[in-house]
């Protein structure tokens, strides 16, 4: 008798143990979880060490109105918690982007795990209370509990995190949690009632927990999705950028490292201002250099004009002009435009191609990433603006996309003075494009035969352009910005300006 | 892959026990340049644009340049020398005719100021200095400072421009460039007495920020810091440059990613076929209204004598007391600070989210004097591996002391020197390099110490030799920079000529 019962203590106090680490270890999970997705660490993993402590004590308290079959409870409060705790880093991965109250169901997870653990140490307690002296009881009870805490919090982040990660972690603990369950449910099978009803339950639990373990890789990227807002259908990390296509209802978007770059609900929009009041106003348009532009929805619009013989379109990322050329979904938006025998396609670098560029060009459209950092301030630069006068002919028509000129009117008008420098005509447009906002063109002549207001040739069709530039030019005073200077190599003002006026919307 | 070199020190220190060949042939010519350093091309420059073309110059190293020289590998060209020329003062017209007419200069604007060519200025972000943990904007210490410190920075700077527009009562400014146009005024020439932190400390100077950022500028500019150098010299740094010659841009520099191994490759056009690489002179005599030099050809290993009627010696003075009888007394007086330059190819440079990778990277409180980023000059978006210089000079109170430790030094002790001394900012820095080639110049530049920019030994090694021998070289004017390299040349043309015209 004595002997059996000594095991059966130390079974107990084994469960104390191995709550207790499990118990920490989803409250870790919490607040990392937390500090990941909302940021603010030191607030999150403070609230959430308050909350679970309080729920703890919450937990303790409501343990005195538990007087029967207190060892069937102890168990399902088991499973219960390896279940909750488990699967809690999958329920906050995949709500935190569709629910509005993600911080009440964050909350509420850490508030039940507490409150659950919190009624497991008192339950066990009142267990072993008549069968081992009180003070043994205690002593021990809170000894496995502390020391369960302690090694949870070296494991932690030296291990279990970047072994299992972070979802990974909390899944494996709830199983091991309920594996302590399952044990037991078989040895103290003689003092458990219908025991095996808690097995079944704990087996399932088990399972459930270890299913959603295996699948853990796919539900992480599921999550990425959501964090987009819409179906993930395509990923591609070149060595340039991560690509990414979207796809929800009838809208797919793609994203250059996480920028969108267009939606194709109202694309047209962009690419139809961006086109076609160059394409008209040229003297010719004979030879047409896209610089940028991989996905070929520019080119598309190009392509309408029958009387282009050649485009070029130099763009770096070779990955971006492969997927445009072979992907269905892709080869549909830009009607296989990339394919087209009168275009050629050149992965290069376009500043270091346009330096040693012999042919000229009639009609040049410049549509590069807005200037976020040094080495795109490059492209935008008085001494890149003189590469492309070196190759053009004379009365040939540039535009050039131009960032927001209500979100960045300082660095828009920058790119605008600075091409002004250059090149003798010089005017600017803008177009609403409702995924973007408002959106601003520069655009330029480079002669006099030819004006802004001059329609040399249309084509029938389009949605959004109508010819008459004259209407596309007017900016309202929110979208005015005055004392500028020309963005050159040497200063790259432009980087700052643009630095400063998008840092200040995110 | 780790490679060390250096200047020829093996060749040169020949010297010593001139254990050369006697003379098997012979040259003549009316004019040898004995130097192929920026003053010898330079005055090669000169005598061309004089109408002279039969002159010879000799280099007893195997390309020209000197310390304007670059190295160069798969991914970039890269400085093994100077590498940058500050905007050059609005008055130096001999310079700017030359930066015109490579096409540095493109045009002048109607306000008549120079308009340089937006591919040869640095491009932004020109500058950064890890200080206090991350990366900062400019190589003055500025985010954290305490106020006191601000201040001293702000005072320093306002007696900076104090210094910068002063002019004596000769009516030439204190500090100038060429040097030897600065004013004669008393004053200004007692700080040539002084170290430049004797001169900190009688000021009532104490921040430390303030200086780190000197003790960086002098070791930048004369290999020496702010405990050894001439105080003049030290407040030369920053009162020389006028900052007078653009309306818009005040401190900007002409850069390339071999450094001023491009100033050379427009020079050395005009010695086109008539320099001789890897030749060393040795001896150097005058006999009947004649100038015989006896010169190794380390190639053939046999000698030539080049009989000229005229010679420049655009030779450091260290060397032309092995040449010339009776310029050992003047040597002496003469201290080069050594140099090491460490050009690495790094797979990633994180700068942890700070200031980006800029031009020149200063790390504060490092022992060198941090990297210059040799693509920075490049057009391209993306590099696949980054190729950096790093620079050290050996500064302290015994340089000759020095040099001997250098030439025992093994590749590795460098590698490890250059690594350690990188870690303080890139912690990764052993793990991302791939590649590292170690440059060690044993005379670096001439280093301005107390006394010697006005003193005796200078004043009497630059005078010529019966009007036989002429003396060019940057440790003539006690600063080595390219603006003095360039001057020391067209002048020594200048006064040989002109003597000419006045004798005849």
């Amino acid at each position: 008798m004595g002997k059996k019962f000594i095991k059966f203590e130390f079974l107990l106090l084994f469960a104390v143990f191995i709550i207790a680490t499990c118990g920490l270890v989803y409250e870790l999970v919490a607040g990392t979880l937390a500090s990941y997705l909302l940021g603010d660490s030191v607030k999150q993993f403070s609230f959430i060490i308050g909350v679970y402590l309080f729920s703890m004590g919450i937990g303790s308290f409501f343990s005195k109105f538990f007087n029967k079959n207190l060892l069937n409870t102890f168990v399902e409060i088991e499973i219960l918690v390896g279940l909750i705790g488990g699967l809690s880093s999958v329920v906050l991965f995949l709500l935190f982007e569709s629910v509005a109250s993600f911080q009440f169901i964050l909350y509420l997870l850490v508030f039940v795990t507490g409150f659950l653990v919190g009624l497991e140490i008192p339950l066990l307690m009142n267990i072993l209370k008549d069968k081992v002296e009180f003070k043994d009881l205690v002593s021990n009870v809170f000894t496995f509990d502390y020391i369960g805490a302690l090694l949870a919090s070296i494991l932690f982040p030296l291990i279990l995190v970047p072994k299992l990660g972070i979802m990974g972690t909390s899944l494996f603990f709830g199983m091991i949690n309920i594996s302590i369950a399952i044990v037991l449910c078989f040895i103290l099978k003689s003092e458990l009632k219908r025991s095996y009803f808690l097995k079944a339950k704990a087996i399932f639990s088990f399972l459930l927990l270890l299913t959603v373990f295996i699948f853990s890789e796919s539900i992480l990227s599921y999550s990425e999705g959501k964090l987009y807002g819409e179906n993930i259908i395509y990923t591609n990390s070149t060595p340039y950028q991560r690509i990414v296509l979207t796809h929800n209802k009838s809208d797919y978007r793609l994203y250059l490292n996480n920028n969108l770059q267009f939606s194709s609900a109202d694309e047209y929009r962009y690419h139809e201002a961006l086109v076609h009041p160059v394409m008209s106003i040229a003297k010719k348009i004979d030879r047409v250099l896209v610089l940028g532009g991989g996905d070929g929805l520019a080119v598309r619009e190009i392509l309408k004009y029958k009387d282009v013989k050649a485009i070029t379109l130099v763009d770096l990322d070779q990955g971006m002009t492969k997927l445009f050329k072979t992907n269905k979904v892709l080869t549909d938006f830009n009607q296989n435009s990339l394919n087209n025998s009168k275009v050629t396609v050149i992965n290069t670098d376009a500043y270091i191609w346009a330096k040693s560029c012999k042919v000229k060009y009639d009609v040049v459209i410049i549509d590069f990433p807005d200037p976020s950092n040094y080495s795109l301030g490059k492209l935008y630069s008085l001494n890149f603006y003189q590469t492309i006068q070196n190759i053009i002919q004379p009365d040939a028509a540039v535009v050039v996309q131009t960032t927001s000129p209500y979100f960045a009117p300082k660095s828009f008008w920058c790119i605008n003075k600075t091409v002004m420098a250059v090149f003798p005509q010089v005017d600017a447009y803008h177009a609403y494009v409702p995924s973007f906002g408002e959106w601003g063109f520069t655009i330029a002549i480079n002669g006099f035969n030819t004006t802004f207001n001059t329609v040399n040739r249309k084509v029938s069709g389009l949605k959004f352009y109508n010819y008459q530039f004259d209407r596309f030019n007017y900016f309202t005073g929110d979208m005015i910005s005055n004392e500028i200077e020309i963005n050159r190599l040497d200063n790259q003002i432009l980087v700052r300006y643009f630095d400063e006026e998008w840092g200040k919307l995110q | 892959m780790i490679r060390l070199s250096g200047t020829k020190h093996l060749l040169g220190h020949r010297l010593w026990i001139k254990d050369f060949p006697e003379p098997v042939s012979q040259i003549q010519t009316s004019y040898l340049i004995v130097g192929g350093g920026i003053s010898g091309l330079s005055a090669a420059r000169q005598l061309t644009k004089r109408g002279i073309s039969d002159f010879v110059l000799v280099e007893m190293e195997g390309h020209l340049g000197g310390n304007s020289s670059n190295g160069e590998n798969q991914y970039s060209k890269y400085p093994l020398g100077a590498h940058y020329l500050p905007l050059p003062n609005f008055q130096d017209k001999e310079l700017l005719n030359f930066l015109e007419e490579e096409k540095i200069i493109l045009s002048y604007d109607t306000k008549g100021f120079p308009v340089f060519d937006e591919l040869q200025l640095t491009f932004a972000p020109d500058e950064r200095l890890f200080y206090k943990n991350s990366w900062q904007e400019g190589v003055v210490p500025k985010e954290g400072n305490s106020k006191a410190e601000e201040e001293e920075l702000v005072a320093f700077f306002k007696l900076m421009d104090t210094f910068r527009a002063g002019k004596g009562q000769d009516g030439k400014y204190l500090f100038d460039i060429p040097l030897y146009l600065s004013s004669t005024d008393e004053n200004s020439r007692s700080l040539d007495k002084i170290t430049m932190k004797e001169w900190f400390v009688k000021n009532n100077f104490t921040s430390e920020p303030l200086f780190n950022y000197i003790d960086y500028c002098c070791k930048d500019d004369f290999g020496l810091g702010i405990e050894y150098v001439s105080a003049w010299a030290g407040i030369h740094y920053f009162a020389g440059r006028k900052q007078d010659v653009t309306s818009d841009k005040i401190e900007s520099v002409l850069t390339w990613p071999e450094g001023n191994a491009r100033l050379t490759s427009h020079l050395k056009r005009y010695s086109k076929d008539k320099a001789l690489k890897n030749h060393l002179v040795y001896e150097l005599k005058i006999e009947n209204n004649k100038v015989i030099a006896k010169t190794f050809d380390d190639h053939k290993k046999t000698t030539v004598a080049i009989v000229a009627d005229k010679v420049i010696m655009a030779t450091p003075q260290f060397v032309n007391q092995y040449i010339l009888k009776e310029r050992k007394q003047y040597a002496k007086e003469f201290h080069y600070a050594p140099w090491l330059l460490a050009t690495l190819v790094v797979s990633d440079l994180g700068d942890n989210f700070s200031f980006p990778l800029s031009w020149d990277n200063v790390i504060y409180g490092a022992k060198g004097l941090g990297y210059v980023y040799d693509q920075h000059q490049s057009l391209n978006q993306v590099q696949s591996k980054k190729v950096i210089t790093y620079y050290y000079s050996f500064s302290g109170p015994d340089l000759k002391k020095t040099r001997k430790e250098i030439h025992k030094k093994k590749t590795d002790y460098w590698k490890q020197m250059v690594f350690d001394d990188l870690k303080m900012a890139h912690p990764d820095i052993e793990s991302v390099t791939e590649e590292m080639n170690v440059f060690v110049l044993g005379h670096g530049m001439i280093s301005p110490v107390p006394g010697f920019i006005f003193g005796e030994a200078k004043k009497q090694a630059s005078k010529s030799i019966e009007n036989r021998v002429y003396f060019a070289h940057t440790d003539l004017s006690g600063i080595s920079i390219f603006e003095e390299a360039f001057h020391q040349g067209v002048n020594v043309v200048n006064q040989i000529l002109d003597e000419t015209t006045l004798d005849s």
